[in-house]
């Protein structure tokens, strides 16, 4: 009678440190998505304090990572865990370093923002990066909802969305090659502007990690690296609980 | 007492009709010759027939909610109709739960507000349709899941995690959208929570509109002020300028420095409201800045004063100097006008657990006790005529309140008709740079002196 209550009271201890741990990383998450949109907002809007201020607060990330992965490392050493919870670490232990990885790019897209806040602003006012910069925000919001319901298949829907963002990607390259062709003058902020578009494609791959972790963490699945169709017919075949 | 009854008369038929069988049998097994064989076949058919009326009564059990009741007579009728009251009973609780159930979800649908229920983890117990657009939970999914973890707003989780929810919080979910909430939580129970999620995107907006339309009118207000203020200077000026004109072009001069007075207040106002961000800022030396209101004030209003400075602790003041310079010379200018000749002021500065607080003390007239609570709005006047000769814009106070606001502190003031009032500001000890060196003497560090 005495070891059943030892044994349940510890897997309820287990089970918090497991949540606590979930939910800091979806915390973290919250605050990359916020860095993000600012740091789009610091653009667009021509806000250099805003950008400024993103820049600044990139070590907060940085410090969430590090404890997040404390806290995990700790999980391991102590509580030895297996199957869907030591997939759970796993998937945290990686989803962190691409939410750290995106504070970064966005750490950059401040410090790119802050500076051509100064400059003159081009007639078309950044429309094409703020679209993109919405594409990517949704990616990144519906990437982190999908790991807070543990939905593989919303991930999967997420996953094949990154694709819109690659081709956004391509068009804007495309066209700032025409801008600095036509007007060599905007070339500085040309390439500047595709400092940032590139930052956000890269953090909308980043996202598209994510969601491949949470359909590891669903279905024990390793599918990176692997095209998203035989992705989709390779869970269909059975593998589904 | 009918149950026990009727129960115990079913027994006795039972029981009868089990010795009936038996002894028709052992009359029968005689007359054949064998008794004990007749006697067994009687006791089989029997037990063949209680085992007919028992897979009869399991039968209907399993399919319960599609068949009625097997019609049986004694022990048996009475164990099925007993049961069947049983799950008619549950059925018809069960019917009304789920109705109550329905309509209050139903109900629950059409309300305007969102409504979230967490338990003590902040996990989604509950919410409403309204809730549900307005946060983008989803049914089914996502009960059990952390609010925060789904909604995600740095600003939202330390409101969560605070647990002290006697304001609302308005937030801007998405940057750059026009869209905002409010959140009220209210907590029940053992640390559960009812989350009360408004739209208040348009009580934002109009506010927005209405700084903005008080920013800009001020803007624009000042040009032309300052054209009409130098030409005004220059004709008061002026050797030439008709004497009966003299008084007019003064007054006019007089009421333009005013209006300007007004305007400039104004737009600090609206500079101080732009944001709600606590200021940051660097170490003040409360000290030397007490010691700088005094020497302006004297140097003000001449000798009609006793200006007393009394600093009871060396601790500076993380903050920005110069809103906290305006909001401490704004108290120190009102006491200076409200004071009669003669009249006393006292600048203090002291620190306790509380944090550290400033406070100006005079004798004059006092404020009657009704007006208190509005003293702080903007243009509230104690007393219309008079307090206009004085030349105030009426927005001191307004900015003091403002300034405190933005360094987490907050202003009191305490008054008697006749007494006097002291306005104090309460800074937050989070923002007090401790000075380990212990001042000479407790109070009067500067030394009174008299002006």
């Amino acid at each position: 009678m005495d070891t059943t209550d030892f044994s349940q009271h510890i897997s309820r201890r287990f089970n918090e440190d497991l949540e606590r741990v979930r939910t800091q990383v979806l915390a973290m998450g919250g605050f990359v998505e916020q860095q993000l949109a600012k740091s789009v907002a610091a653009l667009v809007e021509g806000d250099s304090s805003l950008g400024e201020s993103v820049a600044r607060d990139d070590f907060k990330v940085n410090n969430m990572e590090v404890s997040i992965d404390e806290e995990c490392s700790r999980i391991l050493a102590t509580r030895a865990p297996a199957a869907g919870d030591l997939r759970l670490i796993v998937a945290i232990i990686k989803a962190i370093t691409d939410l750290e990885r995106m504070g970064d790019e966005c750490e950059k897209i401040g410090h790119i923002g802050s500076r051509l806040a100064a400059q003159e602003r081009p007639a078309d006012k950044y429309r094409e990066v703020k679209h993109l910069g919405r594409v990517v925000q949704d990616l990144v919001h519906d990437a982190l909802d999908a790991f807070a319901r543990m939905d593989a298949e919303a991930a999967l829907r997420v996953a094949r969305r990154d694709r819109l963002v690659d081709e956004e990607y391509e068009s804007i390259q495309r066209q700032s090659i025409t801008f600095m062709m036509e007007d060599p003058r905007t070339i500085r902020r040309a390439l500047d502007v595709m400092w940032v578009v590139r930052a956000l494609e890269r953090i909308g791959d980043h996202a598209k990690n994510i969601c491949e972790y949470v359909i590891y963490m669903v279905h024990g699945k390793d599918i990176r690296h692997i095209r998203i169709e035989d992705v989709e017919s390779a869970l269909k075949d059975g593998t589904r609980p | 007492m009918i149950f026990l009854d009727s129960g115990f008369r079913a027994w006795g038929y039972a029981l009868g009709r089990v010795i009936g069988v038996a002894a028709l049998g052992l009359v029968v097994g005689w007359a054949i010759g064998h008794p004990w064989w007749g006697l067994t076949g009687a006791l089989a058919l029997a037990a063949l027939l209680q085992w007919h009326h028992l897979h009869r009564l399991e039968d209907w059990l399993r399919n319960r909610n599609r068949k009625t009741p097997p019609d049986a007579g004694g022990l048996w009728g009475e164990v099925i109709s007993q049961v069947a009251r049983l799950h008619r009973r549950k059925q018809f609780h069960k019917q009304r739960m789920l109705a109550l159930f329905r309509e209050l979800r139903r109900s629950s649908a059409t309300m305007p507000d969102g409504v979230v229920v967490l338990n003590v983890a902040h996990e989604i117990l509950w919410f409403n349709r309204k809730a549900g657009e307005l946060l983008g939970l989803r049914r089914k999914t996502d009960f059990g899941i952390p609010l925060a973890s789904l909604l995600r707003l740095p600003e939202f989780a330390r409101y969560l995690a605070r647990g002290e929810f006697s304001s609302a919080l308005r937030l801007q979910p998405r940057i750059g959208e026009a869209f905002w909430l409010e959140f009220q939580g209210m907590p029940y129970g053992e640390g559960q929570l009812v989350l009360l999620v408004r739209d208040v995107t348009r009580q934002a907006q109009l506010e927005t509109m209405r700084k903005d339309f008080v920013a800009n009118a001020s803007h624009e207000l000042r040009s032309p002020l300052t054209v009409i203020a130098g030409y005004l200077e220059t004709l008061s000026g002026e050797p030439d300028l008709p004497a009966d004109l003299r008084p007019p072009v003064l007054e006019m001069r007089r009421q333009s420095e005013r209006m300007t007075a007004i305007i400039t207040d104004l737009l600090e106002l609206s500079r101080l409201e732009a944001s709600d961000e606590q200021v940051a800022g660097a170490e003040i030396d409360v000290t030397a800045l007490l010691a700088l209101l005094a020497r302006d004030l004297k140097t003000r209003d001449g000798k009609r004063h006793e200006v007393e400075v009394r600093v009871e602790s060396g601790d500076r003041l993380r903050g920005d100097e110069g809103l906290l310079h305006s909001a401490f010379w704004n108290l120190v200018d009102n006491a200076s006008k409200y004071t009669p000749a003669g009249g006393r002021i006292t600048l203090r500065w002291w620190v306790d657990e509380d944090g550290g607080h400033l406070s100006v003390a005079d004798t004059g007239p006092g404020i009657p006790a009704e007006h208190l609570p509005r003293l702080t709005e903007r243009f509230y006047r104690v007393d219309a005529g008079r307090a206009r000769d004085a030349g105030g814009s009426g927005l001191g106070l307004a900015i003091v309140r403002h300034v405190l606001q933005r360094h987490g502190g907050e202003l009191s003031i305490r008054s008697e008709e006749g007494q006097g009032s002291v306005f104090t500001c309460h800074l937050p000890a989070s923002r007090l740079v401790r000075q380990a060196v212990a001042l000479p003497g407790e109070s009067g560090y500067a030394p009174t002196d008299r002006a």
